[in-house]
């Protein structure tokens, strides 16, 4: 089974690890986050008849109190982008990790999730904003980790992504 | 065959035909004869071509690894084949084949007996030692208390070390390229704890600033280690339960290193298809290694001699307390049955037992009933304060102290009388008599049953004293000379009596009574048995005596003869003279016709 590391990526509070749960129940604790500063999950999905083992670096948000390691990223095959529509900052901070991305490991497909869909009427996030990443990424998309909108569909773009790089 | 040109299908060639032929191919030949040779020769090496072993034989190493190298189509056009060759030549020439394998064949066979018949054993030695012995029993206990199984809890217990997983690890990325386990080991999301090893040797490496090839070695956690073997490539990383060897790390490395030099291609190129690495399980199966805990020979004779030791000195402490607790309980008997000794408090004092209380100066010594009873003199002591006890042995010990009996005499105490049996001096009983009642806890005296022996033998001195006569011829006053010896015994008797009476304190009389027969006139007689009495008298009297006083008393005719009746035998045994002792208040003596002498 070819197996690929995506990196989970985004500010604080972002819905990463919540994203992460909706799509699977991992093994490890969510101290490991906030310690270490990464928790690895794996997931099994089937892409145009193709399986994969998706191995999901799940990164501490990065803040002013830690800041992601440029490490962990090393031979990361995707990373999924991951903004808070609710808060506009977040969207600097995924355009700060969208760079460390690209230095430390190339251009590596990934997606741009604008996450928390479910309270759409509190965003202050708007598509243009987001435009210069959009352009890169292989996908955007409004996901809630919450509800589930978009979510395995997301992962699943990533990797049919990946595995046609 | 056609070889020099074309000709057309349709028409047959005619005369004009055939010379214009003949002609152009005079002019090809002028033309192009030697080209048309070379032509014709590489048509005809075409048309015979041979493979030429030789140049094959030198591309044939090369070309074989190329086509392997892109699919495995050769080795599936030469298995059959070569299962084919094999089979031919097995059925054609077994002796070739048999020659060939037999050194490596008897190995393997050899090996493999030994293994199975190794693990057979050790598995029947294990089953009969855990399930009969003690600790079997132990463990069937453990297994049952925590409801894990049997097989677990032997392993546990018996476990050196055992290798339980193996992971192959991509260096880069962290994926994981294979993973083997151990029997009877389950493990789950490996993909996930590889990328968890990965990120925690990266956190610790920019943690502490480490360069890219340092990293952690090895993880502990409770029983289980993880060791990490790093590698340009990949890491290998192995959980081990229990304490593994050092030399476990040379198999890890020599592992690592194999993999990297089989594989470097692959781990350099990996995009995530970890198929080719499926190839690395013999290799990672190897690291699966186990030992177990040896039972050692020696052990159970050291254990043997200290667990006989221990009984011994078990043994002897049980022996010593239960003699102690004998002493202890004797010792208290004692004390308590002692007379004179009132324990009051037995107290621990200064790491002693001491007794309190009350002992007669009579009493036993304490001491010495510690010796009788054989208890340390140096765990008791004893405090008493100094008392007279008024009990009947301790009056009887009192008294025989005071009055020192002899052996002859028997002291006992009824209340507060004494009583007194058997025989003794008259000194003795008169000390008696004055002392005793002077004892604390006496107040009379029974001497009913203690017999005077100085009284007795001045008793038995006067009575064969009177049974003594001195017999006298007829008319005469004189003593006859048969009758010295007589007296002298008599004068014996007197001296004894003397001195037995002065013992005793006494001062008797002795008469010495003269008697006559009836024959003759009374004046006659009386005279005579006068005379008689003071002869007799003075010779008893020739030495003094302290205290006997003597008389002669002339007593005229025996009145036991009447006159006119005796014959003259009789006559002659009232010739005599008699003595009697009297004292004073005691014997009524006649006084009539007494005379005193010394």
């Amino acid at each position: 089974m070819i197996q690929k590391k995506i990196c989970m990526l985004g500010g604080f509070a972002v819905g990463k690890t919540s994203l992460v749960k909706r799509l699977i129940s991992g093994i490890f604790s969510e101290k490991y986050l906030t310690t270490v500063g990464v928790k690895i999950d794996q997931k099994s999905m089937s892409v145009r008849g193709q399986d994969i083992l998706l191995v999901l670096w799940d990164l501490y948000g990065d803040d002013d109190f830690q800041k992601v390691r440029a490490s962990y990223l090393q031979g990361a095959s995707g990373y999924i982008l991951v903004i808070d529509g609710t808060r506009k900052e977040t969207v600097d901070v995924a355009c700060r990790l969208h760079e460390l991305a690209m230095k430390t490991i190339g251009p590596v497909p990934f997606v741009l999730l604008l996450n928390k869909h479910d309270l759409v009427d509190e965003w202050v996030v708007e598509c243009p904003v987001v435009s210069d990443l959009s352009d890169q990424a292989c996908l955007v998309s409004m996901v809630s980790a919450k509800t589930g909108e978009g979510v395995e569909a997301a992962f699943s773009a990533l990797s049919e992504a990946m595995l046609k790089s | 065959m056609e070889r020099t040109g074309r000709s057309s299908p349709t028409h047959p060639p005619s005369e004009y035909d055939k010379g214009e032929s003949e002609d152009f191919s005079a002019l090809r030949r002028l033309l192009l004869s030697p080209e048309q040779v070379q032509l014709d020769r590489l048509r005809q090496r075409l048309d015979t071509f041979v493979v030429d072993a030789q140049e094959v034989s030198r591309v044939l190493p090369d070309a074989i690894r190329l086509r392997a190298r892109q699919d495995n189509r050769l080795l599936a056009s030469m298995l059959p084949i070569t299962q084919e060759a094999l089979a031919l030549s097995i059925k054609q020439s077994p002796q070739i084949i048999s020659d060939s394998i037999a050194p490596i064949l008897g190995s393997a066979v050899r090996k493999a007996i030994s293994r199975a018949m190794r693990e057979m054993l050790q598995s029947l030695n294990q089953t009969l030692e855990y399930s009969m012995s003690w600790q079997g029993l132990q463990w069937r206990w453990e297994a049952w208390k925590t409801g894990r199984p049997f097989v677990e809890v032997v392993l546990l217990h018996t476990l050196r070390f055992r290798v339980e997983q193996v992971f192959l690890i991509h260096k880069q990325t962290g994926l994981l390229l294979n993973h083997v386990m151990a029997e009877g080991i389950s493990s789950q999301g490996e993909a996930a704890i590889s990328g968890m090893l990965t990120a925690i040797q990266d956190f610790v490496r920019d943690s502490f600033q480490q360069g890219q090839d340092e990293g952690l070695e090895s993880l502990r956690i409770g029983d289980l280690t993880v060791w990490i073997e790093q590698g340009a490539k990949a890491i290998l990383a192995t959980v081990i339960r229990g304490t593994p060897p050092v030399k476990l790390r040379d198999v890890l490395q020599n592992t690592l290193e194999s993999i990297h030099t089989q594989y470097s291609d692959s781990l350099q190129n990996f995009q995530g298809d970890g198929a080719v690495f499926l190839e690395t399980r013999p290799h990672l199966e190897d690291c699966l290694q186990a030992q177990f805990v040896r039972k050692q020979k020696g052990v159970p004779v050291v254990f043997g001699a200290l667990s006989a030791l221990l009984l011994v000195l078990l043994g002897w402490w049980a022996f010593q307390a239960s003699v102690n607790h004998q002493q202890w309980t004797e010792l208290l008997k004692r004390i308590g049955a002692e007379p004179g000794i009132v324990v009051t408090t037995i107290q621990e004092e200064g790491g002693k037992t001491v007794f309190h209380g009350l002992r007669d100066p009579l009493a036993v010594d304490p001491d010495r009933l510690l010796e009788e009873v054989g208890y340390s003199p140096h765990a008791v002591g004893f405090h008493f304060e100094p008392f007279i006890a008024l009990t009947p042995e301790m009056i009887r010990k009192r008294a025989v102290t005071g009055l020192q009996p002899p052996e002859s005499v028997e002291v006992s105490v009824e209340g507060s009388r004494i009583i007194l049996k058997g025989k003794s001096s008259h000194a003795w009983i008169s000390k008696v008599e004055q002392s005793a009642l002077t004892i604390p806890g006496i107040s009379e005296i029974s001497l009913e049953r203690l017999i005077d022996t100085d009284l007795k033998q001045f008793e038995a001195l006067q009575v064969e004293l009177e049974e003594h006569a001195i017999f006298f011829l007829t008319g005469q006053g004189r003593v006859p000379n048969r009758e010295l010896v007589k007296i002298q015994r008599v004068k014996s008797i007197l001296q004894e009596l003397d001195r037995k009476a002065m013992q005793l304190g006494r001062q008797p009389f002795i008469y010495v009574m003269g008697y006559s027969s009836p024959v003759g006139s009374h004046p006659i007689n009386l005279s005579l048995s006068e005379r008689r009495a003071n002869t007799v008298l003075e010779i008893i009297s020739e030495n003094p005596f302290h205290v006997l006083k003597l008389s002669a008393v002339g007593k005229g005719v025996d009145p036991e003869v009447a006159p006119g009746s005796g014959k003259g035998q009789v006559y002659s045994a009232s010739r005599r003279v008699s003595f009697k002792v009297v004292e004073p208040g005691i014997t009524q003596l006649r006084k009539a016709g007494a005379r005193t002498g010394s």
